[in-house]
């Protein structure tokens, strides 16, 4: 028998490679080399998945050694640059690669920090959800020393995320993510949402325990995915018609149920159901004060929403007199108007969006409609209430929760404000066992949804909007996708460029839009963690757009699709080799709910491979040679790196004047945040967390749930009603149309009060006709994608053991398909079929499956590699390459959704 | 007593592979191995489709037939139930792979690094040379446990004492703990749920139960996984094709079974005062052969005298003890042309002959092996193949015709019950169950021992005892036929048609409040 070996040591890591993290680990190292990642005992106590991490995690050891890695600094020797193109990169000094990285970055400044068209001169790209910051060490400071920098260049952004949820679920309850109270729900009605694949151990670890519990889950989706396995029902829609599932929902609470069944204390008080609306479709207002009017039925009058023992009307017409402000500030006078409250216009808008009405388009039947909405309704227990931390609050047991795809791109406003309604009309919404929020990005302050919640106009919360009134409007946006020109929601948070719509950036490079300024190239590009080269729809553009910018650096791990075009590969410490601290806990991305929140080290486990040097060290060098070393110390001091150096009662400020070590300024990190976790009682440096690995305190159970703020506030939800949004679309559409731009006119139809239904699939199938002239019914399939959880967000196409064991979860390395279909077209299990879309072609295997409807395929994860060692000989096709980047296919929030019409051909026997 | 047993929550499962993962860094298991993985399972056909995820491994079976076959004795079992390889003693004949109905086993050949150039270099380190060439497989993390025993831990309570797919699983599908013990955290599971194991049919007692749903008032029995035609989506869930033993394997069962087959019927022949020097020798010959191309195959060749040490139980043990006398009579039988010594080696070839197909029998991996019709059709075959040489050797050495005439009579009598024994094997094998891979390699050979294929040797030899003068050619002919339709028949068995047990999942769970529903077994085929 083999005898066990002796660890060494233990090094504590954490692993944050997807946003459903970070997840805390321990590192065994053996004679200095990193051989075993394991969960963290330690973090069993406070970690919500009791210290564990996912498979992805598992694979940092062969990253961390694997052969293919770029281990000097690089230069490329062949000016042209495109895929065809060998960059010949051949390895220079670090001292050669800061110094021309420096020289044009001084050049640049020397320029001016914007160019021509008032573009930064310095752009990045970093990948998905944010989470490169928690690898990149102090290079955000860096970036905050240097000044404006264009994150739109998008690697996923808009078009690969939960687009509309971000930003409508920020406007209406600080819900940048939105998750179910999975360890209170009952019940969750899940619209594509892959939380088993894509949520992370906190995710698996809350679902694993609820259905334990006995939680019913109803998967709505296509394909029969990792998390339609896992749930208790399975509906396979058709694609990209969920709005009307929800909308006869909808309709089913409110014209087929009896009203008590509603919560309709939460509908008078917490939400703007009963604001009248006057006869333009604004609020009706109360002309001295101008808030919006009420009708109380106690006094049988209209009065502010504010006013004290009132009780609301709901449904029923009013006349009343009073002022309705449209866009521009224009007001019109109303004198004894009839007027009705904003849920009976609801009632009325939802009317005919029956079951039956949604079975036709969805193919799914009324009474499994119905049946979903009843489900919805049984289980929400209005009225009832759960003591949460000692404090007494409703208790909601239901929750919907929306996927990718459903929830960006046209309809993914319907879907939104369907589910958020939903979740109002009974309650549910910010309350425990309900629809939940998870994380800010675009309000601040982001580290606490709470703190967040500011008062807004009209007994709202207040949102940052990109403003659209005349004079105050930007005609030009400090990034090159215009998100603060087209796209009001996306506001102006250091989050907003990667919500704006990122695939216009890439757009523009090839063909400029009207009257917006000249698309220029950045003189400086910066990538890390992301490779927009095959990540990006329409590749072969995204591609031919990069290969032109002059000059791109990327901090690379392996050569990749996108560091193909490059000029200097700059090779980092990876994840093992890094030294870090970051934050922990709270409530963060996904689903991760912390009853603790604090700092997590990641602490080197091994010493860097070849010459990759710390990315703290990169920053530093890179501040030091463009003279921002004073700007960059500052930047650090005042929180840039992921936590401030001073506080009440403690400073560990960073001399300004001077370069620091890594550790020296990960050391200041560590006793800040020491101090802030006790109030300046303690300042355990580098050390402490050396040992311990993270510190935390206790987050209250009470902050998940946002309900409890606004009532202290005495704040509305923004639902049922979209009074703002119509407003500001209107004044978007006056702005645009005065400086000539007609292009955005279809967007404009988003800012309805009240969504309506839109034909989604006749919409895809009219642009792709027409935009590439082809006869759509030659394009049979619809063609999805789904997440990964082995390969997503990490970057790990190039690992052989993520590559081994995702083999054995179906459709990894090729295109899945119901077996009718293929019958009907002769193909079989392993076929090697073409697959086209108006767009383009890729190529693979067969794998047939039953859970799938006959008319979609599906493609799961984002493949097509072409240079990254070991994945590009994997040959596994991705529907990027077929996905059109379309302003037709472009929503009024900048996004778009991946769906693609396509059609397949046999070109080889079993593979 | 203790038996140590993992509970796999498949309401919990996910199928993330972090536990394949975390076993792959724990054992640092070479590409491409996995002691556990977790399968991939669909039943049911559009709209109404089941997905379930299915740790798999190593079963730690209370009557393990990997145990049974192994004959080296490398294979052991503790008396905690966990089922153990010494690598040391391990010949690496793959015996054990074939007996797995789990697929549990492999055999690494050779180092291998993950990026097939120079090895990383945690892969250096963690390098064992121990294993290269032997079997290999899931071993319950025995040294955690036996660790943390002796610190006082309790494993599957202790995450230090507790396997490592078992201690990564981050939805808490799996857990481990001692099932003879009542009040254990699995018995525990085991009480509170529904469960089953896999392949429980086959009397193997695994120690890996699978819960699929909790304990309630309309509690049924399960109704049997169906058998579906064609498994969808992961080869890995079907049976496949196994690739243990190959052509080398196959000789020796080919070489082996006509050779002793050959041997029997030169005793016979030797009743007859045929001369039976010559024929003795090639069969001796044969069998050598067989058992040297069967030498090539194993993984670590210069262990062979280790297939000696397992008599009380396998059956490779005992065919290469049946072959020693068979080789000591028979050669002294020719030399000393000894009759008596020619029979006693003529008995050897048959228990030769048995123990071969008792070799199949016993590898309870492949259903086209397992069954028992497998040992009479063995041995028919390889006497009718036998006595096929016997009479092409009787018609050169120009024997009397009367021997002729009575081999003429004695093959088609040999070629009916070999065609009988198939016959009954190929039908019992199509009511019982077997992989449609496995069905589909027996009934497209181009030579078969079907009645229609088999009248025409028997028919030859028939009409050779009418037309007299073409006795000769004819019982030739029809002799070389008996020889390679049984020849081919055995390639394909031990080849083609050898696909494995596959998997099978005899109830999809029941997720949170859903309902579970009939299970799968794919791949698999009545006919």
């Amino acid at each position: 028998m083999e005898q066990p070996r002796k660890p060494t040591s233990q090094v504590s890591s954490y692993c944050y490679q997807c946003v459903a993290g970070p997840d805390l680990l321990n590192v065994e190292v053996e004679d200095g080399v990193a051989t075993q990642v394991r969960p963290s005992p330690a973090a069993a106590a406070v970690h919500p998945a009791g210290g564990k991490v996912c498979v992805k995690a598992f694979g940092l050891i062969q990253k961390t050694y694997n052969p293919n890695r770029i281990l000097t600094p690089m230069k490329r020797s062949n000016p042209r640059k495109g895929r065809d193109e060998d960059p010949g990169f051949v390895a220079v000094s670090w001292d050669e690669a800061l110094n021309t990285i420096g020289g044009k970055l001084a050049t640049a400044r020397d320029a001016g920090l914007t160019d021509s068209s008032g573009f930064p001169r310095v752009a990045a790209s970093f990948g998905g959800g944010g989470t490169p910051t928690a690898y990149m060490g102090t290079f955000p400071a860096f970036l905050a020393a240097w000044g404006p920098v264009d994150m739109s260049f998008g690697s996923g952004q808009g078009v690969k995320c939960y687009h509309s949820e971000h930003l409508y679920g920020e406007l209406w309850h600080r819900a940048f993510t939105v998750s179910p109270d999975t360890p209170l729900a009952e019940l969750i009605i899940s619209f594509g949402a892959n939380v088993e694949a894509s949520g992370g151990v906190c995710g698996v670890k809350r679902h694993a325990d609820a259905r334990a519990r006995g939680v019913k889950r109803i998967q709505v989706e296509p394909h029969l995915s990792v998390t339609g396995g896992c749930s208790a029902q399975w509906v396979p829609i058709r694609p990209k018609t969920d709005p009307a599932f929800l909308f006869a929902m909808v309709h089913v609470l409110l014209h087929e149920t009896d009203r008590s069944s509603l919560d309709i204390s939460f509908l008078k008080d917490r939400t703007s159901s009963p604001y009248l609306i006057a006869p333009n479709g604004f609020y009706m207002r109360d002309p001295g004060s101008g808030k919006p009017l009420i009708w109380d039925v106690n006094t049988g009058k209209a009065v502010a929403f504010d006013k004290p023992d009132t009780d609301p009307a709901l449904e029923g017409e009013f006349k009343v007199s009073g002022r309705e402000t449209g866009p521009d500030d224009t007001v019109w006078n109303h004198k004894k108007v009839i007027c009705r409250p904003a849920f009976a216009e609801l009632v009325a808008h939802i009317r005919d969006y029956t079951p039956d009405w949604a079975a036709d388009i969805c193919d799914v039947s009324a009474d499994t409609i119905r049946s979903v909405a009843n489900q919805f309704v049984d289980h929400a227990h209005v009225g009832e209430t759960i003591e949460i931390d000692g404090k007494m609050l409703p208790f909601r047991p239901v929750a919907i929760s929306l996927g990718k795809t459903v929830n960006n791109g046209w309809g993914g406003y319907e879907c939104c404000w369907a589910r958020t309604l939903l979740a109002c009309l009974v309650g549910g919404l910010e309350v425990p066992g309900g629809t939940l929020g998870t994380t800010v990005r675009l309000n601040r302050p982001a580290d606490n949804r709470w703190t967040s919640v500011t008062p807004g106009p009209d007994g709202f919360m207040a949102y940052p909007m990109n403003p659209t009134k005349k004079g105050e409007w930007m005609s030009r946006s400090p990034a090159r996708h215009a998100h603060r020109t087209l796209v009001p929601l996306a506001a102006n948070s250091p989050w907003s460029q990667a919500l704006g719509p990122t695939h216009l950036a890439w757009m523009m490079q090839k063909q400029g839009l009207e009257h917006l300024p000249e698309p220029t190239q950045p003189d400086v590009w910066f990538v890390y963690r992301t490779n927009p080269a095959i990540s990006f729809w329409d590749t072969v553009a995204v591609s031919e757009a990069m290969a032109k910018f002059p000059f791109t650096v990327c901090f690379a791990y392996t050569r990749d699709e996108t560091n193909h075009m490059a000029d200097i590969l700059l090779p980092e410490c990876t994840d093992l080799e890094g030294l870090q601290l970051i934050r922990i806990g709270g409530s963060k991305y996904v689903e991760q709910f912390w009853e603790y929140s604090g700092f997590a080290l990641r602490d080197p486990a091994t010493e860097p491979q070849g010459e990759a040097k710390d990315f703290t060290w990169i920053a530093t060098e890179l501040a030091d040679r463009t003279g921002l070393l004073k700007e960059y110390n500052a930047a650090i001091t005042r929180g840039a790196a992921g936590v401030r150096l001073y506080g009440e009662g403690y400073d560990f400020s960073l001399d300004p004047d001077r370069a620091h070590g890594v550790e020296e300024i990960w050391d200041a990190s560590c006793r800040a945040a020491s101090a802030e976790l006790t109030k300046g009682a303690e300042n355990q440096g580098l050390d402490y967390y050396r040992k311990h690995g993270f510190r935390v305190r206790p987050f209250s159970k009470e902050q998940w749930y946002l309900y409890p703020e606004l009532e202290a506030r005495g704040l509305r939800f923004e639902l049922p009603y979209q009074e703002r949004l119509l407003r500001i679309g209107q004044e978007l559409a006056a702005r645009l149309h005065e400086h000539g731009i007609t292009w955005w006119d279809r967007q404009l139809d988003e800012y309805e009060a009240m969504p309506s239904w839109h034909d989604l699939q006749g919409l895809w199938e009219t642009a792709l006709a027409e935009g590439f002239g082809v006869e759509i019914d030659d394009y049979p399939f619809w063609l999805l994608t789904a997440r990964s959880m082995q390969y997503s967000w990490g970057g790990n196409a190039g690992i052989q053991m993520i590559h081994e064991v995702a083999g054995n979860i179906a459709g990894h390395g090729g295109v899945i398909m119901n077996p009718a279909a293929a019958a009907r077209l002769h193909l079989a299990e392993g076929d090697l079929i073409e697959i086209s879309s108006p767009l383009g072609k890729t190529k693979g295997a067969v794998v047939l499956r039953q859970g799938i409807r006959p008319d979609t395929l599906l493609m799961v994860g984002q493949f097509d590699h072409w240079a990254t060692p070991f994945a590009r000989d994997n040959k596994v096709p991705s529907m990027n390459a077929l996905t059109p980047m379309m302003l037709e296919l472009t929503d009024a929030t900048g996004s778009g959704a991946d769906l693609v019409k396509v059609a397949v051909q046999k070109i080889g026997g079993v593979t | 007593m203790t038996r140590w047993a993992i509970v796999a929550d498949l309401n919990r499962c996910v199928g993330c592979q972090t536990c394949t993962a975390a076993c792959k860094h724990s054992n640092a298991t070479a590409p491409g191995i996995q002691w556990r993985k977790v399968l991939d399972v669909e039943a049911g056909v559009y709209p109404n489709v089941r997905r379930a995820f299915v740790p798999v491994g190593c079963m730690h079976c209370e009557d393990p037939p990997c145990l049974d076959v192994c004959p080296s004795t490398a294979t052991d079992k503790r008396e905690d139930g966990i089922v153990t390889i010494d690598y040391d003693l391990c010949i690496g004949c793959a015996y054990c792979a074939v007996a797995c109905p789990y697929q549990a086993r492999s055999r690494n050949d050779q180092v291998s690094s993950a990026y097939g150039k120079k090895a990383m270099r945690h892969e250096v380190l963690r390098e064992d040379p121990g294993r290269i060439g032997v079997a290999q497989k899931c071993t319950f993390c025995v040294e955690r446990i036996d660790q943390g025993l002796a610190n006082g831990m309790v494993p599957g309570i202790d995450a230090a004492a507790t396997p490592a797919c078992v201690g990564s699983c981050i939805a808490d599908a799996l857990h481990f703990g001692d099932v003879d013990d009542p009040t254990s955290n699995v018995s525990k599971l085991l009480d509170e749920n529904r469960h089953f194991r896999m392949h429980e049919d086959l009397g193997t007692g695994p120690g890996f139960f699978y819960l699929w749903d909790k304990l309630r008032d309309d509690d049924k029995p399960i109704e049997e996984a169906a058998m579906i035609t064609a498994p969808t989506g992961s080869d890995a869930v079907g049976p496949v094709h196994q690739k243990s033993w190959d052509w080398r394997a196959a000789a020796n069962f080919i070489l082996g079974g006509t050779g002793s087959g050959l041997f029997v019927a030169a005793g016979v022949g030797a009743l007859a005062g045929v001369g039976i020097s010559l024929p003795v020798l090639v069969a001796l010959a044969l069998v050598a052969f067989g058992l040297f191309f069967v030498w090539l195959e194993i993984g670590r060749p210069w262990r062979f005298i280790n297939v000696y040490f397992h008599v009380r139980r396998s059956w490779m043990t005992r065919e290469a003890i049946a072959a020693l006398p068979l080789f000591g009579f028979g050669l002294a039988g020719v030399v000393s042309a000894s009759m008596p010594l020619l029979f006693a080696g003529a008995i050897c070839g048959l228990i030769f002959v048995y123990c071969q197909a008792r070799i199949l029998l016993a590898a309870k991996g492949i259903p086209a092996w397992r069954h028992p019709l497998i040992v009479p059709l063995m041995v028919i075959t390889g006497l009718a193949e036998g006595l096929g040489l016997f009479a092409i050797f009787a018609v050169f050495a120009d024997v009397e015709r009367s021997v002729m005439q009575a081999l003429a009579l004695g093959l088609p009598a040999l070629i009916g019950l070999r065609h009988l024994a198939w016959r009954t094997y190929r039908h019992d094998l199509g009511a019982q169950g077997a992989p449609t891979a496995t069905f589909k390699a027996l009934d497209n050979s181009w030579l078969k021992l079907s009645l229609w294929h088999q009248l025409l040797p028997a028919g030859l030899a028939v009409a050779g005892l009418a037309a007299g003068w073409m006795l000769p050619a004819l019982l030739v002919i029809a002799s070389l036929l008996v020889v390679a339709s049984g020849w081919i028949f055995k390639y394909t068995l031990i080849t083609k048609a050898a696909f494995n047990q596959g998997y099978a999942v005899k109830r999809m769970p029941a997720r949170g409040a859903g309902s579970s529903a009939r299970g799968v077994k794919p791949g698999w085929a009545l006919s």
